[in-house]
Formats: C-alpha cells, structure tokens, sequence
C-alpha cells in the first residue's frame, strides 16, 4: 500500500509532512514535483522518534506558483506517489499576516480526484486579498487588503474584458491604509468574463490581481458562491456572478439571461 | 475469541462501515476478526481497516473483475430470506441468498455479528450451531417498516443477543418486540481519539457536519446563524457533507444575504481535522438514531449545541455541562444556544474541556470492552448455541408470529418488563 503522509500547516504558511516510515535505507527525501514544469523541490525526510519520517517546507523555501505532486523517494528508489492523511490546516483557517515580507505565499495541501495529496501554491508579490464581497442593486463591492505595496493618490481599479479586444473599466476604489473596498456597477459590463485588477500606484505601477488566498481552502469555486443579479445592458438581459477562477482569482461572469 | 462481523458492504462509505471498522480493529487488538462483506463494488476499502483486520467479500459486482457475479442467474433473481421489507432488498438476490447462507453455514468463529435488520435474520436462522449470534441494529426500531417488524419479532428470538445504538432504543425493544432469552443491550458506536490537538477554542466559527438531508434541518440552522449574525458577525458557519439539498441551501443563503458567512464546504473525510477549525459544533436534526457527529465534535473539544431529538443527543450531552440541548424545530432556540456559547467565552471554554473528557467513554477501547464482556457473559450462560436454547427461542418466535397476526388492539402481558 502507498505510503501516506500527516500534514499540518503552521501559522506563517509553512507545511510539515509527516510520513509512514516503510523501512527504507537512509537518505530518504520528500520530493515536491511541479505538475507543468517537471521542477522538483527537495527536502530531506528524517527520523521524528515517533517511527515516521519528517519534513518541513518553511515558507521561506521557494515554491513557485502552481500544483505540486507529492512524493516519498528513498535512495536509489524511484519516487512513490503520497496518499494524503490527515491534513491539520486549521492555522490557515483566517491567516492573517503582516504583510512585513512584502509577498504573500501561500501553500495549500489537497486531495486530488485520484485520492493523491498535491500542494497547492501561490507566490504574490505584492497582493491583493479579496474579503468579503457585497451584492445589492445591481453593484458588486469587494472588501479587500493588499500586502507588499501602498496605494497611492494615483490608486486605480480595473475591471479587464477577458476578450481578445475588450475593453478595461475603471472600478470605483476607496482605499483606507491597506485596505480597500472596490465597487463594481454590473450594468457597466457587458456579456462575457471580467477579471479584477488594482493598480495600487497608478498606472505605471505593478498590476495585483485580486485573488482570494488567505485560508485552508485550495478551491474556492465551489465553496464561495455568490448569488446572481439580473441586470439590464444595453437593453439585454444579463446575468451577474461574481466568482473564483481555478486560480482563485476574482472575477465577474455575465451570462444571458434565459428570458 | 474469532469474531466474524457480517457487513453491507465494507467497501464503501457510512456511518455502519466506519463504526464496524472501528470496532473491529479495537477487538482485532486481542481477538481474531474478520469482516464479512455481502458485497464489493471496489477493489479496495474506503477506509482502511487495521492490518489485522481481514476483510473478503461474498458477491462480487466490480464489472471489471474476473470475479464478477453480475452475470449469474441468481443474481437476478429475487431474495426469499432476505426480508422483503427491509430498505436494502432491492439489491439482495437468490445469489445473496445461497452465499450468506453457505457463508453462515460453515462460518469459523465463536460470535458472529450482523450490521443490520436483513442480515441479522440471515443469522438467526442459517448460522450453524455454536457461535453466538449476536445482531446490531445501528438505525431504530420505530424507523422499520411494519412488515419488517414483524418478521425480525418472529426470527430475533433465535438471536443470542441484540445490541442498539441508544438506551432508548434498547427500551423500544424491550418494551415492544419481547424477544424471549434475548439480551437487548445499548451499545453505543466508538469513535476514536481524533489524530490531531484539540481545537483551542478561539476560531470564530461554528461547525456541523452530516448528509445535506432533510431530516438534518440544516435550513434551520442557516436561519438561526441569521441571527447570530445580527450580533455576532465575526462568527461564521461551516457546513460540511454533500446530499440533495444543496441547491436549496444555497438559495437560502443567498436569499438571507448569509453568503460571507455561511459555507457550504462538500464533504470531507477526514472529518477531525475540519471539527477542529470551529470552536462550537451544531446540530439541528429531527432525528438521530445515534448522533455519531456529536461525538465526533466533543472528542476534537467542542462543545455541541444540539436540538433534543430522538434519540442520540439527549444521552450524548449532559445539557449544560458538556454542551447545550434546545427544542427540536426551534430557530430561536437554536440560535439562543450558539449565541449562549458564543457570547460567553469562559463558559465555551469550560464546556470544551468536558466534553474531551466526557466523551472518552466512547473510545474504540471502552466500547469493545463492553462487547467482550457481553459475548463472556453470554458464553458464560452457555447461551452459544444450546440445542435446547434454539428449540426455545425459534418455538417462542413462533409462537409469537402467530399471536401478532391477531394482536392489534390488546398490548402485551409482558409490557413493562426491562431486562
């Protein structure tokens, strides 16, 4: 049977792996493969007393964006794939960091479809975090905080057409310290996907995607679902839905609405 | 002592298959066990049993295996011992038929344990001489049919033993099946010590878990949680499970403008790790044969706020020592108890730390220790398959058959007796 591996996060962000000792010569590694890129991420699993075998991914150890396979590799072996066990993320439940290291990494261990443990990453530099998102009268606004950057006077928001040519809106964005809320008119949008952008120091500054990150959850999609708005467009009817992309991204999907 | 269990199906998921897993792997610890499967439908279990546990199948209905029954005649035709009014007949046959019965038959083991109502009649009438025959039944009495009534009162008296999941069930038993010779005891099911710390009380949210099923009321407890917003709106909900109701749920969050506080989070297993991101559980059900969730939360340190219903949760919580019972069908009432909990942090502290310790007697260990004591005592009693012991309990069960037939309006003689 495959080994299996205990996960619990800690509360800056960093993952600890403990797995079932199967006996195997030393050295034996815990080896994080990207799923696009073929990159691997080495750490050493060693000994914790307690017959498994143990590694840590702090948070400062690099992880670029995306979905990492986990496996257990002991010398000389090929690499076996990691079941999950028991994944204790409860510090990531309502993380909030300072935002002193001036990005925002975050790592999430899942399940996948094939009962295979995965770590999810994200690495944002800086970083908009999406809160809690307000839908009345037609209006969509997002509460929200950004680390690693400072709005400026020349503070923006942006509301991209996913379209080839489409246009880019302005959202109407009040900033208070770190923390923001960006109001979006539904009836300004036409049918089509929309994707949430702020421009912290204007328009020669960095581009932050507003995203959602910040806690226990690797898929938001399902889990954080809005209610949808009928609005009126240039004398069509469309449906509004504010919505989490694969990435965790925010964005706006408007749909005809069946009449 | 070999203990052979007799099971559904191993294979999959719920509440039997984890407490049958659970039990078994504890007794496995001094005892010989193996798990019987009527049925598989995947190569290997949802949840693993211990290494000493073995499991094997009777009838195999993987399409893709060598082994597949699927084909045989008798797979498609109807069960004669199998009761017909049992939920699960539709999937039984002439093949489930044959082998459980060739399985009972010629079964090594000194007790053998059926899992539910169909196969413990397959059990009173084909075990062979010797084992003691002792049935579970993990739903309710008044949750069976009243054909299925009828039967298990005609073929239970050839049982050693019956256990229920609740003492209330046991007197619903007791009270009304009168099942001569037959010790009807509350067996209530384990739950392990979660693999994690206990939650420390400090996340602000509430927790429930269990199927998106209307017995569960689940839109009662979305209700209520509107109102625990109103006061407390850094509180959130997590409901976790997946089920039909979902789409209903959904729209009455949406409808109540609950959607930054309450989540509808699909099922989880494990469920420990998720109990242990809330610091207050819920429950908001119309019923609960057992109310295994219950115990689940206490054991990760939170206290359960629970409606009062039949059965499980009155004899789970110690009503404001361990945990808050409320009326059954009550928003108000429901969200008086999480608001209780939620406005009082010393108070949710000191119930967290009671119900860790209160819930300990539903420990795997505690749990099978009871099983052991009841199969010495009715070892003991020399109730293991007696000739004159099953000439008495099959003559009485049918004695019994015959009498119900006319017994509508006068209750019973033997009402109020309690073993």
């Amino acid at each position: 049977m495959a080994p299996r591996a205990d996960c619990i996060a800690d509360s800056a962000g960093g993952l600890t792996f403990d797995v079932s000792d199967q006996g195997a010569p030393d050295p034996a590694h815990l080896v994080l493969m990207n799923r696009s890129s073929g990159e691997e991420v080495r750490l050493p699993l060693t000994p914790s007393g307690d017959g498994r075998l143990r590694a840590s991914l702090p948070i400062s150890v690099g992880l670029p964006e995306g979905r990492w396979d986990v496996y257990a590799q002991a010398a000389g072996d090929d690499p076996v794939r990691l079941m999950p066990g028991v994944n204790d993320l409860r510090s990531l439940v309502d993380r909030a960091p300072t935002g002193s290291r001036g990005y925002v990494a975050v790592r999430i261990p899942y399940v996948t479809k094939h009962g295979n443990l995965t770590v999810r990453s994200w690495f944002r530099a800086p970083h908009a975090e999406a809160g809690e998102l307000l839908i009345a009268g037609g209006e969509l606004t997002v509460r929200g905080r950004v680390y690693g950057t400072e709005f400026s006077a020349k503070a923006c928001a942006e509301i991209r057409s996913r379209a080839a040519t489409g246009p880019v809106l302005r959202g109407e964005l009040t900033a208070d310290g770190a923390e923001f809320a960006l109001r979006i008119g539904y009836d300004e949008l036409s049918e089509g996907r929309w994707d949430v952008w702020l421009r912290p120091e204007g328009e020669d500054g960095p581009q932050v995607r507003v995203a959602r990150l910040l806690d226990d959850i690797a898929d938001k999609k399902a889990i954080f679902a809005y209610p949808t708005e009928r609005v009126a467009v240039g004398g069509r009817d469309l449906l509004a839905e504010p919505y989490y992309t694969v990435d965790n991204d925010l964005s706006v999907v408007m749909a005809p609405a069946s009449p | 002592m070999q203990i052979s269990f007799l099971i559904h199906n191993a294979y999959g998921i719920g509440g039997t298959i984890r407490t049958t897993y659970n039990l078994a792997n504890t007794l496995a610890e001094q005892h010989d066990v193996e798990v019987v499967s009527v049925f598989r439908h995947r190569d290997e279990p949802v949840f693993t049993p211990s290494s000493r546990v073995r499991v094997r199948h009777l009838v195999d209905i993987r399409k893709d295996s060598p082994g597949y029954d699927g084909d045989d005649p008798e797979f498609g035709r109807p069960a004669s011992v199998f009761p017909r009014h049992e939920g699960r007949y539709e999937q039984y046959s002439a093949l489930t038929d044959r082998r459980i019965a060739e399985h009972l038959a010629s079964v090594d083991a000194d007790v053998v344990v059926g899992t539910r109502p169909g196969l413990n009649v397959h059990l009173a009438r084909e075990t062979r001489r010797g084992p003691l025959r002792v049935g579970q039944e993990h739903l309710t009495l008044d949750t069976h049919a009243t054909g299925l009534r009828r039967e298990l009162r005609s073929v239970y008296p050839r049982l050693d033993a019956l256990t229920t999941t609740t003492e209330a069930d046991a007197h619903a038993y007791r009270d009304r099946m009168r099942l001569p010779g037959v010790r009807i005891e509350a067996m209530p099911n384990p739950v392990p010590a979660p693999g994690i710390s206990p939650a420390d009380g400090s996340a602000k949210w509430v927790v429930a878990a269990g199927r998106l099923a209307p017995v569960k009321r689940y839109d009662l407890l979305i209700k209520a949680f509107d109102k625990v917003r109103a006061e407390r709106p850094d509180w959130r909900l997590r409901i976790y499970g997946g089920g039909k109701q979902k789409d209903k749920l959904r729209r009455l969050i949406d409808q109540l403008g609950l959607y930054n506080h309450v989540f509808l989070m699909g099922p989880a297993n494990p469920i420990e790790p998720e109990w242990a991101k809330g610091s207050v559980a819920a429950v908001t059900s119309t019923f609960e044969s057992f109310g295994m969730t219950i115990v689940e939360a206490m054991r990760c340190g939170l206290p359960v706020v629970s409606t009062d219903c039949p059965h499980g949760p009155g004899e789970i919580i110690d009503n404001g020592v361990d945990g808050r019972l409320v009326e059954v069908g009550n928003v108000e009432a429901i969200s008086g108890g999480l608001l209780e909990l939620i406005n009082n942090d010393p108070l949710r502290e000191q119930m967290a730390a009671r119900a860790l310790v209160d819930s300990e007697r539903f420990d795997p260990a505690r749990i099978a220790e009871r099983y052991e004591t009841l199969f010495g005592s009715l070892t003991a009693r020399g109730g293991s398959g007696g000739l004159l012991h099953r000439a008495r309990g099959s003559l009485l069960g049918g004695a019994f058959a015959v009498r119900d037939a006319g017994r509508t309006v006068f209750k019973s003689p033997r009402k109020g007796r309690t073993a």
